[in-house]
């Protein structure tokens, strides 16, 4: 089953959907992100060489590009992509699966006859990569009689540079036994607390290596590496044959090991397994309309799913109307759609420290930036590529172009997508002490919103009443449900700079074929009035 | 896609490595996939692609160590440097005391007709050309059309130490589109899977979604409510996934399943009602083995209403004294002799639903989903279609569905958005349905 959306948890652990092989790296750039050769120019390809393991590349970029020219390309790009990945799944005193893959490719992208042709092969020579670039070639020409205007490209500066995660130690040189054994010390500790009978530790790690090179000058080699840890703790009650489960809140991260070393995971195994059994225990809900306080560790993803997707431009276009849908953020709208309260302003930003989507260039070769999409309440920009800037009279495409593998099409995909916080020093202990009546919910839970991004209906994985500013005692069975252009509008008040928190996730599915993509969303806590809180208890029906 | 003899000799030489290594017994799966897709949108085609795919994943134990690991490269370099790795890491992995020996020799029986020859050779022109067809059918009709074509050979083998040796090649295609007004008030969709490219027509399809596109204009105010529903396949299917999926013996008798308090022998639907894993049948592309080449037999899961069985994994098998089942298999819920417009004449009052979208569970003990209507609601009053109505957002479980079930269609194959073409499945019929609220999206 196809899964449209962003997923992390019970469902999508397991990382090792792609693949990836051991690549020596040289550390001499290592902790140095972007920029540090940017200053190279030429000679084009001798200079930025710096991570390349292969020189054979250059000769395999140079002949696909001129292959596609030759063929009768207007446009040709060629991206090699390694992609490396490991995991490791536990479950209370035993580890149940130890994994790692690798996947190398090309892909060749072309523009022939005013339409795109791609077509892609694990084998990596030059004989396999022309052959590509003629397929891509011919696929555009089938293509062509069929197109009413022909696809052009934003002007771009032509990009030479290495970029990288800025990391400490990586995370495929650490031990297997150590990430195991860290993972069993999460399951040991969360299996001390009476009730608990079932613990879930994991881990996923993955590196993806890309050279891009165009036929505008680009010449770009990255390596991204990104990690994934986390448990889920479960609670069982024989008697009444009812379980529940909490979720440990850490977001997957653009990170070295040292990450996972920093996160107190072992530290609240205790207080994550006391909250599953005291989950289990505590009442059900009563429905109705009440005020509701959002922790960072649910609010990213009603960020990711009511302000990310929509402003989407392809997708407000219709060009994803066949599966991810299309959006109510149409070009009319911009400028006038008062999409959220007025101090609440959302930025993309491909440069988010930490981000799950920073790089330094994307899949078009275009350097990576930071921007608005709601200004000050209003509804202001989109996501755009090279393709898409045109399409509203945008000069230059924001940069936010990419494909998951050697064998993906690039196309428009989410950035880091944040709120910012707000002027005043505000702590999620304030936001509960200023509520009278209200429940607070951490953690991502069930998330679901309609294909034009107005409905949605989240859970999440701990509730709380709030009572008179005071937390009186866990609740089950909440989810919140609203209108995305209410919603953002009932919100009246929002935790400043020290209560920012980044989340995120690896696994975020757009397009058909479907691909997947990792983002981060960082946001305050946030205040929301009088908002539709459902039961979702049917255990008694 | 990869040959029997082909995929049989990139088996073996990765065995012969890895089986060098003493005491070390080891699995090997090699996938390929040749696949192409063309996707179209706003009346234009947008991309397309082909692309080749292969796999090699090789899992060593010694013992009840076990890891794996996985390549695309089949090179002399490449193998050998995967063989390394897998066994330092299995060395390395704590002792996994669910680690099962390696299966020996089995039998299989496999789709008579998995692999259609021209849906193999399928070039780019073709998908173009269907595509075009639907463009064809949306500029005619004064509509924007969108959608997708994809189809693929694939292959998997597996082989191992003890003796295994399985290969199952097959062809997967799908086509789906969806149809928009220019107003923005109608929206309708069509979709299908098969193996065999010759089964979808572009035109039908198009047409299905345009005419739906045109009919779902202007929709009117419904209020939200439990309503008595027509389900296409498309909407049966992503709903039922939540229960076919859910069936696992572990998960039930560790007492966090659906299952733990309806075990096998209860009677949760009337007799219309029955659920099947088939690997024979061609259409869904199913393999007839597992990931550990344990082999799955066509059988019944529920029959007549009765659930008859759980999947049992080797070692949960073996710690409960059962047999293995082997997971897998495509998965169809037995249809029935109605017709769509049949099922419709009996309703004085109830809904007619195209398809769901962003199905999530929302309580597993109850498996309560939430997820939302697209593309075609209409309301019907004394038997008929009256008019186009709003969307909704649904909060219902696939055990009421089934359980408030009484007519069925024949079966189709849907494909697209939320179901993947893996899953026959009838139109049908249910009562009291739980459209929850209204969703403006159209």
């Amino acid at each position: 089953m196809a899964s449209p959306d962003t997923s992390r948890g019970n469902y999508h652990i397991d990382g090792a959907r792609l693949a990836g092989v051991k690549l020596s790296r040289r550390s001499f750039l290592r902790g140095s992100s972007a920029g540090a050769l940017a200053l190279i120019t030429a000679p084009r390809i001798a200079a930025a060489r710096g991570l390349l393991t292969e020189p054979r590349l250059d000769d395999l970029v140079k002949r696909t590009l001129a292959a596609a020219t030759k063929a009768g390309a207007s446009y040709a790009d060629v991206r090699v992509v390694r992609i490396r990945t490991e995991s490791i799944a536990t479950r209370e005193d035993r580890v149940q699966h130890v994994a790692s893959g690798e996947s190398y490719g090309v892909g060749v992208r072309v523009i022939a006859g005013g339409a795109w042709g791609f077509a892609a092969t694990p084998n990596v020579t030059a004989e396999a990569a022309e052959r590509a670039a003629k397929d891509a070639v011919a696929i555009a020409r089938a293509n062509a009689p069929f197109m009413k205007r022909p696809v052009t490209l934003a002007p771009v500066p032509a990009n030479v540079d290495v970029w990288q995660t800025a990391l400490v130690k990586d995370p495929f040189k650490i031990p297997l036994e150590d990430k195991a054994e860290l993972l069993l010390a999460v399951n040991r500790e969360a299996m001390k607390v009476p009730g608990v009978k079932f613990t879930n530790a994991y881990y996923s790690a993955l590196a993806e290596w890309k050279l891009l090179a165009s036929t505008d000058g680009a010449y770009i080699e990255q390596e991204i590496v990104r990690l994934s840890p986390g448990y889920a703790v479960t609670a069982i009650d024989d008697k009444r044959g009812e379980f529940e489960s909490c979720d440990h809140p850490i977001a997957p991260r653009q990170a070295g090991w040292e990450y996972v070393e920093a996160a107190p995971l072992v530290a609240d195994a205790r207080r994550i397994a006391e909250l599953a059994v005291e989950k289990l225990k505590a009442p059900s809900v009563q429905p109705g309309k009440r005020d509701l306080i959002l922790e960072p560790s649910n609010l990213w993803l009603t960020i990711h799913e009511s302000i990310g997707h929509p402003t989407e431009l392809d997708r407000a276009l219709g060009y994803e109307a066949n599966f991810a849908g299309t959006s109510f953020a149409t070009p009319d709208k911009r400028g006038k759609l008062r999409l959220a309260a007025p101090f609440m302003t959302f930025f993309a930003d491909k440069t988010t420290p930490g981000g799950l989507a920073t790089c330094g260039y994307d899949d078009d070769g275009v350097a990576t930036g930071r921007w608005n999409l709601v200004e000050n309440g209003v509804f202001v920009g989109y996501q755009t590529t090279r393709e898409q800037a045109g399409w509203i009279g945008e000069p230059a495409s924001r940069g936010t172009s990419y494909a998951d593998g050697y064998g993906s099409i690039p196309f428009q995909r989410m950035p880091n997508v944040s709120l910012a916080p707000g002027p005043k020093d505000r702590s999620l202990e304030d936001l509960i002490a200023a509520t009278d009546d209200g429940i607070l919910i951490s953690g991502d839970g069930s998330w679901s919103i309609d294909h034009q991004r107005f409905n949605f209906q989240f859970g999440g994985q701990a509730f709380w009443e709030i009572k008179h500013g005071k937390k009186v005692r866990m609740l089950r069975d909440v989810a919140y449900q609203a209108n995305t252009i209410e919603f953002w509008n009932a919100c009246d008040q929002i935790g400043g700079a020290k209560s920012w928190w980044l989340g995120g996730s690896m696994s975020d599915g757009k397009g058909e074929p479907e691909q997947v993509n990792a983002m981060s969303h960082g946001c305050p806590p946030a205040r929301f009035k009088q908002i539709n809180i459902l039961n979702t208890n049917r255990r008694t029906a | 896609m990869q040959t029997s003899s082909e995929a049989k000799r990139l088996v073996d030489r990765v065995l012969t490595l890895a089986g060098a290594t003493k005491g070390a017994e080891a699995l090997v799966r090699v996938s390929s996939a040749r696949e192409g897709n063309t996707r179209f949108a706003v009346n234009e085609l947008t991309s397309a692609g082909d692309v080749e795919r292969l796999t090699v994943q090789l899992t060593v134990q010694f013992g009840q160590r076990s890891a794996s690991a996985a390549t695309n490269q089949q090179d002399d370099r490449s193998l050998d440097d995967l063989v390394t790795r897998v066994v330092r890491m299995a060395r390395l992995a704590p002792e996994n005391p669910e680690a099962m020996p390696v299966l020996g020799h089995q039998s299989y029986t496999p789709a008579k007709t998995a692999v259609d020859p021209a849906t193999v050779k399928l070039t780019p022109d073709v998908r173009a050309k269907a595509a075009a067809a639907a463009i064809a059918a949306g500029d005619a009709a004064k509509l924007g059309m969108a959608g997708f074509v994809r189809h693929a050979g694939e292959s998997l083998a597996l082989g191992t130490t003890a003796g295994l040796a399985a290969y199952h090649a097959w062809t997967t295609c799908e086509m789906s589109c969806t149809a928009r007004t220019p107003d923005g008030t109608g929206s309708g969709w069509a979709g299908l899977g098969s193996n065999r490219m010759a089964d979808l027509d572009p035109g039908a399809l198009a047409k299905t979604a345009a005419d739906k596109a045109t009919a779902s204009a202007q929709p009117r105010r419904l209020d939200p409510g439990r309503y008595t529903v027509i389900l296409e396949p498309a909407a049966v299917a992503s709903l039922a996934a939540f229960f076919a999926y859910s069936f696992d013996a572990r998960r039930a008798d560790e007492g966090r399943s659906y299952f733990t308090k309806h075990r096998p022998g209860d009677k949760l639907f009337s007799e219309a009602i029955s659920l099947r894993t088939d690997p024979t049948d061609a259409a869904l592309g199913a393999t007839p083995f597992d990931r550990e080449g344990l082999p799955i037999a066509a059988r019944r899961w529920v029959d007549k209403g009765v659930v008859t069985g759980l999947p049992y994994s080797r070692y949960w098998a073996k710690k409960q004294d059962k047999l293995p089942t082997g997971v897998g298999g495509g998965w169809a819920l037995d249809g029935g002799t109605a017709t769509r417009d049949e099922l419709i004449k009996g309703v004085p009052r109830g809904v007619l639903i195209t398809r769901f979208w962003y199905l999530r569970p929302v309580d597993l003990q109850t498996l309560l989903v939430t997820g939302l209507t697209r593309d075609g609601v209409f309301l019907i009053e004394n038997g008929a279609i009256a008019h186009p109505v709003n969307n909704f957002r649904f909060n219902e479980s696939p055990i009421q569905m089934l359980a408030r079930c009484d007519g069925l269609t024949a079966t189709a194959i849907p494909s697209g958005g939320e179901t993947d073409g893996g899953f026959r499945v009838p139109a049908l019929r249910s009562h009291e349905f739980n459209l929850a609220s209204i969703s403006e999206a159209i």
